[in-house]
């Protein structure tokens, strides 16, 4: 301001000796230089690179992958997060979600337990090629599949498909290691009884802990198989758990499952808001989704080309995001299912298919900002990074 | 040949306006944002099926399109009027004060006075004189500085030079006695940042004065509605904004900008930098000229950073009014005394001091899904107590706060916790995290007179170098977006005095 006004204004001397005064004593703010980073990164890293130290065989299709950080502790987490793990397979640069199973009281080690799947690409690599002592490059903790003091009954059941088990075995070590007032009940559905990942630990658990109760429902039983059967029903829930009412539902493991057992769940009268459910990546098929339209078949090809940059062939059935990996191009990703909008990009031509349900933010839709990990492409596409 | 002639650090609010601005003015600009969407603080994020607003609470400024306010003007010249729309919210605020105060403030001036009336009858002529003081006042300044009279004088404007570096606390001490009314007056002191001892009787009355005149507003699909607005504007002008991409350093030679390099390694040309990172990262971490550095660090030296919030997002599965949620704004207080409140600050306890509560659904009912309605709790928090917290506890402690805050708000809206379906905690270690700012400030330094640029060189240390948003300036949406398309006037100004001197 002019100074002849400013310096006519009553109270101005006061407010000139005040300045004077706090800069005489005031901070040297050249110090803050890369605090605020350097705090942030022991809660929230964005990147961590973490030495197997150890692997240990789970079952003949899975095995945990011990972490440790060279660089002090870990951040801490919930039970129930995960972490992406990234990789450079052959040209290809992507990444996978994988629950920590370890308990978030060890600040030591974050453990990760990984199964094979059909056709696996990351997992096959984590299974094949990595040994102790290589460095795995990952993100921090992530995802909201966790207890909430505030809004989740003490009372839990838990139901896990497959590698779904993995959040549990956190939240369950953690509870049983400190003490925690909660009980629970685990519903750990699988094909066969070898794959059934820590089956000994939790029947161990479940034989000293009263507040432990482990239900392992198999599939395809051999012959003489005494333990429940099939899929993990309504009926199955009842005869465990009794009384649904004061109970908090919480379930992981592949789309169908959730298909499945969440019209279960919602027939013992739960109320909607008490089933929490981890997301889940890409469905094995998804033409076979609400929505999808008729004319367009899986193994369709189009041509997806960046503005300012290349073009890519793209097939209808694999997220947009998988294909900008194939060809090469490398943008953001963490929950690989829709949920953390990382991979958000801008589609400036041509129509996608995203899943009922998918989280994009409102003007965000308005807008044609698209998550791509969980949008498929129905024609040719023009898009913005 | 250059790269890029303006690059805009930062896509808050200042940034993008900034850039839109720019971009519009005919200059080549990029935009570099180290988060994956634009906004800053404007910004949105989901959980379930809800889409958390982040912090915009009320938009000042706005005005009806027949009695426009200053913003309006200024988002139709960055080109995003036409694309926004825009909820009025009737009221100011409800003001509680548990078995105490429980009035509404409606937005107007003479609502406001009859509604003050109501519960202080006695303090008739100081409520009737205070309103009419805050008015006259800011019409001096309407007079002075908004319509530029080239002769501003005492004698003129004796209001202005007499108030202008007041006290709020003294002005409201002079004009009531009742310690709840002057509670309930300088309610929106949270919004500044400072209590009324602090905070100058002139930014309190602006901010009465422009959510009175100009009406609070919302806006549909929320603050990312205007980012993503403002973000379309740059492109549409031929403007490049680059995501998850941050600026790492500011490349000057002899004392003017040359580049920018970027968190990947890449140096972009360019003569013109606009930073909406804050001051301290942009002059300590950002700026490569040493010399420059300690003569723009000296210039804020005497300040102090801002508080910033705790905030308790919550989505409920039920309308507003099934737990007695009747106006879009709601404070609550539990004490008359504004400095203990502040000094709470500085620490853990949300027991006590100062809480808003937002629910948007009151005046937008879509703005969630049917049936159900979200509401933010905001309680100011500095981030020292918050960074005391040892790492492995600092989930728990979020919970405890939401414990507490939630127990606080029960009463007046019963049944509020029960319904909860979606819930976060936002600290200032969050704001910290996706703002990049010391203290996770939102605000920028504290607004104390002494550091506003009215004190301030207004010459940047370095040729070329504008900072825009809350660290250079003011806090909120419309005096951010005012800095943003102020420095891109500046910097289209000196474009087309260098274009003309060839
Ligand atoms: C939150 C979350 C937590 C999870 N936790 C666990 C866990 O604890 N344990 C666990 O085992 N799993 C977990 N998963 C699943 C895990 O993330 C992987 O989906 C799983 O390991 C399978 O990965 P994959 O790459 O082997 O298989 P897929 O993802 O099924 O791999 C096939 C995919 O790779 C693509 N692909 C194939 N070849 C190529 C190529 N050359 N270039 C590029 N792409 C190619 C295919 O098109 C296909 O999309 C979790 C998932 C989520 C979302
Ligand atoms: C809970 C809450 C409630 C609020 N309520 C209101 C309200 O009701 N009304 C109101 O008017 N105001 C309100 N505010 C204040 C208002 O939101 C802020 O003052 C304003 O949005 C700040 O804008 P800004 O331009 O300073 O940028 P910011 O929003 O601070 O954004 C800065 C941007 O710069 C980016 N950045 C930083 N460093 C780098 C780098 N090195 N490279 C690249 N990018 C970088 C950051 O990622 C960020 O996007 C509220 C704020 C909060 C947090
Ligand atoms: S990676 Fe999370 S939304 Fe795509």
């Amino acid at each position: 301001m002019r100074p002849d006004i400013l310096t006519k204004i009553e109270g101005y001397d006061r407010v000139v000796r005040e300045r004077e005064t706090c800069r005489k004593y005031g901070t040297d703010f050249s110090v803050e230089r890369g605090a605020v980073e350097e705090y942030v990164r022991r809660l929230h890293p964005d990147r961590m690179h973490l030495k197997v130290a150890e692997i240990i065989e789970e079952t003949p299709s899975a095995k945990t992958f011990r972490l440790v950080s060279p660089n002090g502790p870990l951040p801490p987490f919930q039970a129930g997060q995960y972490v992406c793990v990234y990789c450079d397979i052959g040209s290809v640069r992507t990444g996978r979600p994988y629950s920590l199973s370890s308990p978030p009281g060890h600040r030591g080690y974050y453990d990760i337990t990984v199964k094979a799947v059909e056709d696996g690409f990351v997992s096959d690599h984590l299974l094949n090629d990595i040994r102790r002592g290589d460095i795995l490059e990952t993100s921090g903790p992530e995802g909201h599949f966790h207890f909430n003091p505030i809004l989740h009954d003490r009372a839990l059941v838990l139901l896990a498909g497959g590698s779904g088990v993995t959040p549990f075995m956190s939240m369950i070590r953690e509870s049983l290691e400190s003490g925690l007032e909660r009980t629970f009940w685990l519903f750990h559905g699988d094909r066969e009884p070898g794959e059934a990942m820590f089956r000994e630990e939790l029947e161990r658990l479940a034989a000293r802990f009263t507040n432990l109760r482990y239900i392992p429902v198999i599939e395809n039983p051999s012959p003489g198989y005494g333990g429940a059967c099939g899929y993990i029903t309504a009926d199955l829930i009842r005869r465990e758990i009794g009384d649904a009412a004061g109970k908090t539902f919480f379930i992981c493991g592949p789309g169908e499952m959730y298909r499945f057992c969440i019209p279960e769940i919602l027939s013992l009268e739960v109320p909607a808001g008490k089933i929490r459910r981890e997301v889940f990546g890409p469905p094995k098929s998804i033409s076979r989704s609400p929505g999808w339209p008729v004319e367009v078949r899986e193994d369709d090809r189009f041509i997806v080309s960046v503005k300012g940059g290349k073009s890519i062939p793209a097939k209808a059935g694999e997220p947009l995001l998988v294909a900008l990996e194939r060809g090469g191009i490398v943008i953001p990703s963490l929950c690989r299912s829709g949920e953390c909008s990382q991979c958000r990009l801008k589609l400036l031509a041509g129509r996608v298919y995203q899943p009922e349900g998918t989280p994009v933010r409102r003007s965000d839709r308005q807008h044609g900002y698209i998550h791509s990990c969980a949008a498929y492409p129905l024609e040719d596409l023009e898009i913005l990074l | 040949m250059i790269d890029y002639e303006a690059i805009v650090i930062g896509a808050g609010n200042g940034g993008l306006a900034a850039a839109a601005a720019l971009a519009r003015g005919g200059a080549r600009v990029l935009v570099l944002e180290r988060h994956n969407i634009p906004g800053g603080c404007a910004t949105s994020f989901c959980r379930g099926r809800f889409e958390f607003e982040v912090s915009l609470h009320q938009l000042s400024g706005l005005g009806r399109p027949e009695f426009p306010g200053p913003l309006r003007g200024l988002l139709q010249n960055l080109g995003v009027l036409s694309k926004l729309e825009f909820v009025e919210m009737e009221n100011l605020f409800r003001f509680i004060v548990p078995d105490k105060v429980d009035l509404t403030l409606p937005a107007n001036r003479a609502g406001i006075i009859r509604v003050l009336l109501e519960r202080f009858p006695d303090e008739k002529g100081g409520i009737e004189r205070f309103f009419d003081l805050v008015y006259r006042f800011f019409q001096e300044v309407i007079s002075a500085f908004y319509l530029r009279d080239p002769e501003v004088t005492p004698e003129k404007y004796p209001l202005y030079f007499q108030y202008a570096f007041r006290d709020s606390q003294s002005v409201i001490d002079e004009y009531f006695r009742d310690p709840y009314l002057k509670l309930t007056v300088a309610g929106y002191w949270g919004y500044m940042g400072l209590p009324p001892r602090l905070l100058a009787f002139s930014d309190l009355a602006a901010l009465l004065f422009a959510y009175i005149e100009f009406k609070p507003w919302h806006l549909k699909g929320g603050s990312q509605a205007l980012s993503n607005a403002m973000a379309a504007a740059v492109l549409d002008a031929g403007g490049e904004i680059r995501f998850s991409c941050g600026a790492e350093r500011i490349v000057t030679r002899d004392g003017a900008v040359q580049a920018v390099v970027t968190d990947r390694g890449e140096e972009i040309t360019t003569r013109y930098v606009v930073s909406n990172a804050s001051a301290v990262a942009t002059f300590a971490g950002l700026l490569d000229d040493g010399e420059k550095r300690k003569e723009a660090l000296k210039e804020v030296r005497g300040a102090v950073v801002g508080t910033s919030f705790l905030t308790l997002y919550t989505g409920l599965r039920c309308p507003p009014g099934d737990v007695s949620i009747t106006e879009t704004t709601n404070f609550i207080c539990t004490s008359t005394d504004m400095d203990r409140d502040f000094a709470l600050c500085r620490t853990l306890d949300v027991s006590e001091p100062p809480l808003i509560i937002s629910c948007y659904d009151v005046s937008d009912p879509d703005f969630s899904p049917e049936g159900t309605c979200q509401a933010a709790i905001v309680t100011m928090k500095y981030a020292e107590p918050w960074l005391r917290v040892p790492p492995e506890e600092y989930a728990a402690e979020k919970y405890r706060s939401a414990e507490t805050i939630l127990r606080r708000i029960e009463p007046h809206f019963p049944g509020f916790t029960a319904n909860i379906e979606e819930m976060e905690v936002a600290t200032p270690i969050t704001h910290m995290r996706y703002l990049g700012h010391p203290g996770g400030s939102p605000y920028g330094f504290e607004q104390h007179v002494k550091d506003s640029t009215l004190f301030r060189n207004p010459k940047p240390p370095v040729k070329g170098l504008y900072g825009t948003g809350a660290w250079y300036g003011m806090p909120g949406y419309q005096p951010t977006l005012t800095s943003g398309a102020a420095a891109a006037r500046a910097i289209l100004r000196e474009m087309s005095r260098k274009e003309n001197a060839r």
